[in-house]
């Protein structure tokens, strides 16, 4: 479960959020959900919401609801990007605010001939990193290309759940975080990857590998750990 | 054999890690960000129409810089007189030049139209170039002195430039849609 969102009722559907929250044309935005289906888990997908002409039309004479109607169609998939990738909630909200914002501003140019999704996460991206960059004073903190742990243990992914997961990935530094993200579900290639980072392809791969390293790493003492909360009776330190 | 056997894991490894990070669920802002935002456009949109308002002579200057080859704007600035330690004033005079010159750029740019179609390329490279500014802007708060500065500056006008190239291209299209928009209407009222 997201650590830093609402949490899900277990066993419960889960559903887009209201989009009529404050007055948007519901009815479009019921219909861009259809088209989308409801999904409990996050993948490049999440942010290919087709817009109907008319609202891109009325986003470019700068209609309110349509703007409103935008907004709702992205707002999961842009907040869980840039939650994902910054690993604080404040700065994601910031952050979503920001590119709708410029987004907003700049929607009268988009023409149409490339996806509108793409567009936007694409901005989201960005704003993402400039604030790794402001919040990190520049220098962008990543794992050194000599970082190895070595790991010959069954893998964790499997038995760890959603939050263990979480827990792990707001470990890592952010830089590593964003390019694992960008990559496994965002399905940014290593070059893209290189070009929105300012650094080269290897840098990409490397950061890759030693992340999905890691991030094992990490899992596995959050899976050991909750194994030893739930089963304090197995450990040696409690044993008579 | 070993290593395709090692390769194989490390594929493995990756489609878990994969599979794992898919999996996670979507999530969404604790409040609403509506409101916030659309009051933050709102209030743009007022300062906007003030500009809009900016006297005649600034879309006159913008009609001559769009008619103005990217060379001449190149040449036009004042990369000789980089600074040195023998000649720290001449440092400050091109600092001063560079700081006049990065605000009427940016009061070109934000002169041009808002509502010039661009395709996505130029978009997005617009986009791209204005962090990139963002960037310097942050670089230039933490520059102790002038001698850091300079070079800051010069970058942030030549990324200035490149800003008013791209934003200036969907501005002649627009300019151009609109003639032969216009040269249309003027065809069929004579026929």
């Amino acid at each position: 479960m997201c650590g830093q969102c609402p949490r899900r009722v277990r066993g419960q559907p889960w559903t887009r959020p209201s989009p009529g929250r404050s007055g948007a044309s519901s009815e479009i935005v019921a219909t861009i959900f259809r088209g989308t289906a409801s999904k409990p888990s996050v993948s490049a997908t999440s942010f290919q919401i087709e817009l109907p002409d008319t609202v891109l039309a009325g986003a470019r004479r700068g209609d309110l609801r349509a703007l409103e109607t935008i907004y709702r169609a992205f707002e999961r998939p842009a907040y869980t990007l840039a939650l994902r990738m910054l690993g604080d909630a404040e700065h994601a909200r910031e952050t979503v605010h920001d590119a709708m914002l410029r987004l907003f501003e700049r929607v009268a140019q988009f023409r149409g001939d490339a996806p509108f999704w793409g567009w936007l996460r694409q901005i989201v991206v960005n704003e993402a990193l400039m604030r790794i960059r402001r919040e990190r004073g520049v220098v962008l903190e990543s794992l050194p290309e000599d970082d190895s742990i070595a790991g010959n243990a069954a893998e964790p992914w499997a038995s760890a759940d959603a939050s263990n997961i979480e827990r792990a990935l707001a470990r890592l530094p952010a830089l590593t975080r964003s390019v694992l993200w960008l990559f496994h579900v965002e399905e940014y290639t290593h070059q893209e990857i290189a070009e929105l980072t300012g650094k080269s392809i290897s840098f990409s791969k490397t950061q890759v590998m030693r992340g999905n390293q890691r991030l094992r790493h990490l899992l596995e003492a959050e899976t050991s750990r909750n194994h030893e909360e739930i089963t304090p009776w197995l450990s040696p330190a409690t044993a008579v | 054999m070993a290593e395709s056997g090692d390769s194989r894991l490390t594929d493995a490894s990756h489609n878990a890690c994969s599979a794992a990070l898919r999996a996670l669920p979507e999530c969404t802002p604790d409040r609403d960000l509506w409101p916030d935002l659309s009051r933050a456009l709102q209030s743009r949109r007022r300062s906007h129409r003030l500009h809009v308002l900016v006297p005649l002579a600034l879309a006159a200057g913008l009609a001559a810089f769009m008619l103005w080859p990217r060379q001449t704007l190149q040449l036009s600035l004042p990369t000789a007189s980089k600074p040195t330690a023998s000649n720290p004033a001449m440092g400050s005079t091109e600092l001063a030049d560079l700081q006049q010159r990065s605000q009427s750029m940016e009061r070109w740019i934000s002169a041009l139209s808002h509502n010039a179609a661009q395709d996505s390329r130029d978009l997005m490279a617009a986009v791209e170039v204005e962090d990139l500014i963002g960037l310097i802007d942050i670089q230039l708060g933490a520059a102790r002195d002038a001698n850091d500065a300079l070079p800051l500056w010069r970058k942030r006008v030549r990324l200035l430039e490149d800003l008013a190239t791209i934003r200036a291209s969907g501005a002649s299209i627009a300019a151009g849609h609109f003639a032969l928009t216009s040269a249309d209407n003027t065809n069929q009222r004579i026929n």
